[in-house]
Formats: structure tokens, sequence, C-alpha cells
């Protein structure tokens, strides 16, 4: 599972386009598949030690990994991207000098890892079959494009190990690795918005490394182990420390407020890079880790984590609205859902737990969808800003089809979105009766899904406005391996719900009764009395020019923004010295 | 059986309910008013009408917007899950919203447009009060909440929130900017015509329904108070309606969301610390 994709990705650099095309999609299948047999095969959970000789490679791998980040700080001269590498190498040299004797296994599959298998194997696989064609018109040597291929195989691949280890070194080298492929990835296109912004996520990212650094060296100190599992069971309610650094580390990878304008920046990248960063890789170590943490979080922890999730979630939502650009309001409704994630897992209840987890794999289906068909908005269309798609309806009944679809999946019943968005109101409802600071977050999580749902509808809206008679139609060829992985993954949006009835609050009848009774009826008028109807134009007050229709917006000024900073760099800072005292 | 009837009836008697509210208003500014008749009048009469469509999206969301609430009302009358009506119901919303922005016409859009932020003023209070129930009672279910005893009193912060966000789904003043027929044309229904006008109607009749179903269910099990609450707060929104002006679109949504939060979130933190 983690050799493979690196395997795959030497292999890449072989032949040519299209030997090229057909080896990756065959990966891409030998990957699914070995993810679905270890779903099937591995219902007990895996364990394994790593070897000596290979801990140290990840030792040496982690020092080069630092000396490339400080050589990139002092190359680009980013003064913060070095003064975070030095105070890495630092605490990283205390890491190593320091040795716990509570040991336990490197490499731990449980059923969590599973399911985080398939999304990264599957989703990150189609959107590789994606990639291929979208990266056919960029304007990188051949070598460049065959190495663009390889390092989302190896970031597949490096994802794989993250959701499979046990050891908070490991994970610390995995955590840096992928902040290093984003980093490449961010900046691939090798423009100065592009490195700009790559730097952006790299000294954002590091802030993780460094977090979850001191949160070995807690670890260590108090518990005496680097494990998950030890640290875990050891936990004692009055130390949590570690708990709380790791947390961070995850807010960071989940590019919560403070720490969104890495993953924004990161929209400068090309397509597919978003896509599996938002969908398959990246930021679902957020809420993962968050899972991992669940059970040792207790009391003020798990409280705080909650509130400042759900308040990531409201004004990340907020922020989305006054959002023009496609990528964009996609990159912040992603912020928004994760936090929503992290807070539901900080909870911890079996309910918010189950919920967070459909929510994570509705997501990056739904989210990948999305970002494919922005890609393709670009690429085909030239099209980048939502005021701009006005009418796409009469170009590109498609891709309105799987825009629609991708929005409504994570808003609307039967799908997945909706069910965990529901178990999180009513988990959140539960624990009100034992903490009153819960109701704050209930107003945020209302506030937040009400303000989420216009914000896809409202996308939606612009693509329906159809005029009576429309003039020209584009003829715009969009290419199979555009269209195929879209239907793939429409397909796994189905199979989902298929297998989410079997979890739901709701019975499959109250979902699919009032389904087929608003799909249907409506249906049956289009057929009946239409043909009979006079077709007419809109009415305008008798005005004779024609009336070009924006989208709307809900301006949000710069002091909102700046307080809502404020309170969630308040609100972390709240978390730490509340578990110092 | 007798749910499947009610069913069948509600819009006949969210059309009654219409019909008196506008003899109830007339009487209340000393005029004669229609016969309570009349919204089945304008019904016959929009039915019998030439049929006329915009664009096909238009139409086919406003038919949507109609089955949807009567879906809602459905699932309510049959004793289901209330927050899942409450998203059922806000579904219904943003059908109607939809259709408002799928023509190109100006005073649709801000038709639609003034709904979505009326749609966030009250949205959230409904979330709400769909957990205070939950807190009192354990569970989202209707008919639990319908058999348990009146909790109005300690709900009674949530009720009054409640009550504010009726005039903003009946559209009725202060809250009526949605659809100021005076400003904006109708707003969002300004495009609709004939029988395509007669769902959106019929839609506004089972609004009624909704609201005071939910009403109903501050009483419990307690008829005597269900009946009290229909009459009060009937005879309550249409002398608040006779008596206020229009306010704007903006303070509508700072009188509802500060009021309304402010009391929600007060008797949230009450109810959990009983």
């Amino acid at each position: 599972m983690i050799i493979s994709p690196l395997i795959f990705a030497l292999t890449v650099f072989i032949g040519r386009v299209k030997i090229r095309n057909i080896l990756v999609v065959s990966f891409v299948i030998i990957l699914s598949i070995l993810s679905l047999l270890n779903m099937t095969l591995e219902t007990t959970s895996f364990e394994s030690n790593l070897s000596h000789s290979l801990h140290n490679i990840f030792i040496l791998v982690d020092t080069l990994l630092l000396i490339y980040f400080l050589a990139q700080g002092i190359i680009k001269k980013h003064y913060l991207v070095t003064v975070l590498a030095i105070m890495q190498m630092l605490l990283y040299s205390v890491v190593l000098s320091l040795s716990p004797t509570l040991l336990s296994n490197d490499i731990l599959v449980d059923n969590i890892s599973s399911v985080m298998y398939l999304i990264i194997n599957i989703v990150g696989g189609i959107i590789i079959i994606y990639a291929l064609e979208y990266i056919k018109s960029e304007e990188f040597s051949a070598f460049k494009k065959n190495a663009f291929i390889a390092i989302l195989f190896i970031f597949l691949s490096i994802m794989n190990f993250i959701v499979s280890t046990n050891n908070i070194e490991i994970f610390f080298m995995l955590f840096e690795l992928t902040t290093l492929c984003s980093f490449i990835l961010i900046g691939y296109r090798g423009d100065e918005i592009s490195s700009n912004n790559a730097l952006k996520a790299l000294w954002m990212n590091q802030i993780g490394g460094v977090a979850i650094l001191i949160a070995i060296i807690f670890s260590i100190h108090h518990y005496n182990t680097a494990y998950f599992d030890m640290l875990i069971t050891n936990i004692n309610e009055l130390y949590l420390l570690p708990i709380v650094f790791l947390a961070i580390a995850g807010f960071v990878k989940g590019a919560s407020i403070p720490f969104e304008k890495w993953l924004l920046g990161a929209m400068v990248a090309p397509t597919p890079v978003s896509a599996i960063l938002h969908s398959a890789t990246m930021v679902k170590i957020a809420p993962y880790i968050m899972f991992k943490l669940a059970p040792a979080m207790s009391g003020f922890v798990s409280v705080t984590i909650t509130l400042i999730g759900t308040f990531v979630f409201f004004s990340a939502s907020l922020l989305a609205l006054s959002k023009d650009y496609f990528k964009e309001i996609l990159g912040l409704s992603t912020i928004a859902l994760l936090a929503l994630m992290m807070s539901l897992a900080a909870i911890g209840t079996e309910e918010a737990i189950m919920a967070c987890l459909v929510l994570i794999v509705f997501h990056a289906i739904s989210k990948a969808l999305l970002f494919l068909q922005a890609g393709i908005l670009e690429k085909s269309f030239h099209l980048k800003y939502v005021n701009d798609i006005n009418g796409l309806i009469n170009h590109s009944p498609l891709v309105v089809f799987f825009i629609i679809i991708g929005f409504a999946s994570l808003t609307l019943p039967p799908f997945g979105a909706f069910v965990a968005k529901f178990m999180a109101i009513e988990s959140i409802a539960k624990e009100i009766v034992n903490n009153p600071l819960y109701s704050l977050a209930l107003i945020f999580v209302a506030m937040g899904s009400v303000f989420l749902t216009l914000l896809y509808f409202k996308v939606v809206t612009k693509l329906f406005a159809k005029d009576v008679d429309y003039k020209e139609k584009l003829h715009v060829e969009i290419p199979k391996l555009y269209t195929v992985p879209s239907y793939m993954l429409l397909a796994l949006l189905f199979i989902g719900v298929y297998i989410s009835f079997d979890i739901e609050l709701l019975s499959a009848l109250e979902i699919i009764v009032p389904l087929v009774l608003i799909a249907v009826i409506p249906m049956l008028f289009a057929i009946f009395v239409f043909k009979k109807a006079h077709r007419v134009k809109e009415y305008n007050c008798g005005e004779k020019d024609e009336v070009k229709l924006n989208m709307y917006y809900f301006d949000i000024s710069q002091k909102y923004k700046q307080l809502i900073n404020v309170i969630a760099i308040v609100s972390i800072f709240i978390l730490i010295v509340g578990v110092m005292l | 059986m007798i749910e499947i009837i009610l069913i069948v009836i509600a819009p006949i008697v969210g059309g009654l309910i219409y019909g008196f509210e506008r003899v109830v208003r007339a009487r209340m500014q000393n005029r004669q008013g229609p016969p309570i008749l009349q919204p089945f009048y304008d019904m016959y009469k929009l039915i019998g009408k030439q049929a006329f469509i915009v664009n096909p999206y238009h139409s086919i969301l406003g038919i949507m917007h109609f089955v949807t609430i009567w879906v809602v009302v459905a699932f309510i009358i049959l004793g289901e899950n209330l927050l899942y009506v409450v998203f059922l119901h806000l579904l219904s919303t943003i059908f109607i919203i939809l259709a408002g922005f799928s023509v190109n016409s100006i005073y649709s859009h801000i038709g639609s447009n003034r709904e979505l932020l009326a749609t966030i003023a009250y949205e959230p209070i409904l979330i709400i009060m769909a957990v205070g129930f939950y807190i009192i009672n354990g569970t989202f279910d209707i008919p639990v909440i319908r058999a348990n005893p009146s909790e109005i009193i300690s709900l009674v912060l949530i009720f009054l929130s409640f009550l504010l966000i009726i005039p903003i789904k009946l559209k009725k003043s202060p809250f009526d900017a949605s659809e100021a027929h005076q400003e904006i044309v109708g707003g969002v229904e300004v495009e609709f015509s004939g029988i395509f006008f007669e769902f959106i109607y019929m839609a506004k009749w089972l609004e009624y329904v909704f609201i005071y179903l939910l009403l109903v269910l501050f009483a419990g099990n307690n008829i005597i108070l269900s009946i009290a609450l229909l009459i009060g707060v009937f005879l309550l929104v249409n002398i608040v309606d006779n008596a206020t002006a229009r306010v704007k679109m903006k303070h509508l949504i700072n009188i509802v969301l500060s009021i309304g939060f402010t009391l929600s979130l007060v008797n949230l933190l009450g109810l959990s610390y009983v």
C-alpha cells in the first residue's frame, strides 16, 4: 500500500504519453483494489514494527528535509521559513536526544485507517487520471509533466503511510513530507505568485511541524513515549499539553482560521493539485489526527476545540459568501467543513465520530467532483469567476449537472453530508445538557450550515440563469479524460448513499419518498403542460434595454475579517494557556 | 387514515385560514373584505388562464417548491423527525429562491435576494427551536413532543423568538420585505402566471399550515392550550400586521438575529442549568 505508489511513481517516467496514460490508469485500478481488499480483509487491526535501520533512514530523511527547508528559506530570502526551519532543527535535535522507554508498534492499521485508504487511493487515483489530461495542455516540458504525475503518486504513498503510522516521530516526518509535496506542487508553475504562495504554505505548515515537535517533547518528558496509542492510554487529565499541540498541528493542516491563507493561496496551483489537496490528501490529516486524539480529549480541551471548530465553520462559510472566484469558494467551504469535522471528532461521542466519518467520505468525493468541474471550466471554457458562468447551461448541460450534483451532495438529503450535519446538530444538542457552552457551538453550526447552503445555491443560481432565446451556442469539446473521472466520482457518490442507508438516523423511506415526489410531479407537469404553454420574455417594467444581472454579494468589511482572525488566534491561546493551568 | 385525510386537505385548510385572515384584517381596518372563499375563487380563475412560461426551470422549480412544502406538512402530520422537517422546509425555500434567480428579471432577483436574507434570519432560529424540543424531550420525534405535557414555560424565550419569525414566513408587516409588492412587484412571484402562479399561491397556504402546526407543538398534549395558542397568535400576527409598517431588509436581519438569538441562547443556557 505504501510502497506500490512509489514504484508507480518511478515507472511513470518510462515510455511515451499513451503508454504512460495506460500505465497510470492501471496503477490507479490496482491501488483501488488494494484499498478495497484491505477493507474486507483487515477486520482486526494490523500491527507491525519497523526495523532499526529504517528508523535511521527516517532520521536522515527528516534532517535532509529540514536542511532543504532552511536552504529554501535562505535562497528565497524568506525570513519566516528560515526561522521556523532553524526552530524545527533545534527541537528535532532535542527530540533525538531523548529516548523514551515505553515502546509500541510503529504501524497500526485500524478501521479508520482502512476508510482513509479508500478515500486516499480511490478518490486520489481518479484525480490522477484526470490530471493526465489536465497536464497535457500545460506549458511544461515532458519531463516536468511526468514528474507532476509522479509527485501525485508519491503524495498518495505518503498519505497511506501517515494514516497507518503509530509513531509520532514518523508522523512528524510524513507531516513534513506532505508539506514538501504541497510546497512543490503549489509552486509548480514557477511564476512569482506561485512561488510566493508556495512559501506561504511552507511556513504555515512549518508551524504545524513545530507544534508536533513540541508535542513529542512534552509527551516523552511526561509520559515517556512517542507513540499515539501509549500516549492515549496513559493520558492523565491534568496534563494534556501534547494532545493540544498535536491538535494545533491538525488545525494548521486543516487550514482552519487563522491558518486559512495557505489553502487559499494553493489555488494558483494546477487544478488537480487543488483537487487532491482538498479531497483525498493533505487537509484530511486534520480530522484524522483529531480522530486519533479523540479518546484522550476530555472536559476543557474537548469543549474548546469544538468551539474553535464550530466558530471556524461559521466564519469560513460567512467569508465564502463574499467571494467570486469559483475555486476560492470551494476552498473556503472546505475549510468550513474540515473545521466541522474536527469539532465533531473532538466531541468524541459515538454518534459524533460516525457523523465525522460520513462527512469525511462524502466531502472527499463531492469536493473532488467540484474541483474537477472547476478545472474543466478553466480549461475548456476559460472561466474562473462565478459571475462569468452565466447561462453555462446553454453550452454545457453536463458540467452544470455535475456542479449541481456536487453542491447538492454537500447540502441535501439523501447524501451523506446532509446526514452528517444532521447528526452533528443532534450530537451537539445532546452535549448541551452536560455543558452549556455547547449551545454556543450549536448556534455556530446552525448559522454556518445556513450560510453554506446559501453559498452553494448562490453559485447554482448563476448556472441556471437562462435566457428565453439564446443566440449562439459554444461548441466546446470536453475531453473524455475529463468526463470519465467525473462519472466515476458520481458513481462513488451513489455507492456512498447506498451504503450510508445502513447507518442513518432516517429511514430510507423518509428520504426516498419526498425525493421521488419532488422529482416526479414537476416532471409530469413539464411533459403535459409545457407543450401547451406559451413562451414569453421576462417583465422588465417597460425598460427597453437588456438588463445584465450580476451575482449578489454579501460584503464583509475588513473590520469583521480582522475580528474573526483575532477571535481565532485568541481562542487557540486560551486553549494552550487553559491546559497549562 | 385520519392522517392521510389531513394531509390531503391541508392546502384547503390553509386556503381557508388565508381567506379568513383577509376577512379579519379587513374588519380590523373597518372594511368589508372579500368572502372567506376568495382564495378558491382566485384559484379557479388562475387554473383557467393561458399558461405562460419564461423558462422551463423557472416553472419546474416553482412546482417543486409547492410539492416540497406539502411533503413537509405531511411529515409533521405523520409525526416524523422535527429537525428533518426543518431542513426539508429549508429545501422548499431554496427551490423558490432558485426559481427567482433562474429568470433574467430584476424584480425576481431582488425578491429572491431578499428571500435569501430572510432565510438567514429565520432558519437558525427554527433549528434552535428544534433543539430546544430535543433537550426537553430527548428526541426529535414529533409524536413524543405531542404526547408530553406542554413545555411552553421552560421554552418561553424560544417561543418568543418563534413568534418573531412568524411574520417573515407569513409575509406580514413589519417583516414582509421579501415580497413587498409596492416596491418590487411581488418579488420572487413576479414571473409566475396562470397555473404556475397557482402553485406558488397554494404553497403560501401550506406555509400557514406549516407555521401553525409548529406552533401547536409548544402546547404538547394540552388541547385547550393549543387552541388558545392558535387563536391568540393568529390575532396577534394580524394586529401587528395592521399596526406596523414594513422595515428594511437590513433591519429585519438585525432585529431578528439580535433579539431572536439572544432569547434562544438564554433559553438554551437556562435549559442546560435546570
